[in-house]
């Protein structure tokens, strides 16, 4: 990581940044190989992410919500909902490992450094704007565009970026509009509904550049660093 | 069983997977590396979190809440169709069905504007599933502090535009 913090004299080579990007992603020459895999502490902390607290708190939900169910609709409705679930999830799995291939390969290949200079906390409005453009176009579900938003605020994005790309995907995202919104909804609807939305994530991004919350980037969740 | 979204990702990486190639490094190891990490972040929580997010749509009473957003239930009608979007924590599949009800049952456009705008924005089961873990808790209360207003502003700005829209076909132009 230590590569991301020189200052760089080559910003306007491509080719050369992406060089200067991989090689950050890879930190030396022992690590870019599969050295991790035989990593047995490694594995321990996969682990501990993939079953911590989070995962034993949505299974305690679900399993108060499905007792819920039960006593209200009786079992034959928890097992026509587990069944859908489990056509959901099916239906959800390749989705989800296609759009973690696609983040992690941009999370080496990507010029990290580059792309915070273009949404960067000096960008401007034309930080907004560029973001906002990249969350309306970005392909597939929530899976692809949360783990991308992972690799911009890696990145440091400024956070009135991160905010306006996100707001974008899930107001403007034409995959949205094309898939759910017209055949559901009728065309003009969705017309007015994508109208009335567009200023809105340009406004979320700079409500979230002056709102007093911390945010700090470098103190992102485990997995995503 | 796969949309446009599916395959648009798939020349996306089809293209990454040529750009690795040409890096001087070896870079698929330390992609292989975040894809795990990021696979366990994300797909056990998701297994609970969908099962838990199918009985709550179940127990949403979606019937009843459509006949507080029609004709004349005005801001009140915004207000309600906005809580009504955070009750949602499921997919597309279930907000536009439910969606669909309140339009059959007379609900205003603006009211459906602001229902979707809102389970867009806060829907649980996103932030439980991908905001939390990949982003953490100080992001989420940011980026939810941030879009508050938005639903509630996209409900208005679709009630100008109904009214604008029924002016013109009363004057008839």
């Amino acid at each position: 990581m230590a590569d991301l913090q020189k200052p760089q004299d080559i910003q306007h080579s491509p080719k050369r940044a992406d060089k200067v990007a991989t090689a950050s992603g890879a930190p030396s020459g022992a690590e870019a190989g599969l050295a991790f895999l035989g990593n047995r502490d490694w594995w321990r902390g996969i682990l501990s992410t993939a079953f911590g607290r989070g995962f034993f708190g949505f299974m305690a939900f679900a399993i108060l919500v499905s007792i819920v169910c039960y006593l209200m609709y009786g079992m034959a409705a928890v097992e026509a909902v587990l069944r859908e679930d489990m056509t959901l999830l099916v239906n959800m799995m390749p989705r989800v490992v296609l759009a973690l291939c696609v983040a992690s390969l941009l999370w080496v290949v990507l010029p990290r450094d580059r792309m915070a200079r273009l949404v960067g906390t000096e960008s401007g409005l034309r930080g907004l704007i560029i973001a906002a453009i990249a969350g309306t176009i970005t392909p597939g579900g929530p899976s692809s565009a949360y783990s991308l938003l992972a690799v911009l605020a890696a990145a440091k994005a400024d956070r009135g970026a991160l905010v306006a790309y996100i707001t974008a995907w899930a107001l403007l995202g034409f995959q949205r509009i094309l898939i759910w919104d017209m055949p559901f909804m009728g065309a003009e609807f969705s017309m007015v509904r994508f109208v009335v939305s567009m200023p809105l994530p340009i406004l979320a991004g700079l409500i979230a550049r002056h709102i007093p919350i911390r945010f700090d980037a470098s103190k992102l969740p485990k997995g995503s660093r | 069983m796969f949309g446009v979204g599916f395959y648009a990702m798939l020349t996306v990486l089809a293209g990454l997977i040529v750009t690795a190639f040409r890096a001087p490094n070896p870079v698929f190891g330390a992609a292989l590396k975040r894809w795990i990490e990021q696979f366990a972040v994300l797909v056990p929580r998701m297994f609970c979190a969908l099962i838990a997010a199918g009985f709550c749509a179940k127990l949403l009473p979606a019937e009843w809440i459509s006949g507080l957003l029609g004709e004349g239930s005005g801001f009140s009608g915004l207000i309600i169709a906005f809580l009504t979007g955070l009750l949602v924590p499921a997919g597309p599949v279930i907000c536009f069905s439910i969606a669909a009800v309140f339009v059959k049952a007379g609900a205003t456009p603006a009211a459906v504007i602001t229902f979707i705008t809102s389970w867009s924005l806060f829907g649980a089961h996103r932030l439980f599933i991908y905001e939390l873990p990949l982003l953490g808790f100080n992001f989420a209360r940011l980026r939810m502090a941030s879009v508050l207003p938005v639903p509630i502003i996209a409900g208005i700005a679709a009630t100008a535009i109904s009214l604008v829209i029924t002016i013109k076909m009363l004057t008839g132009r």
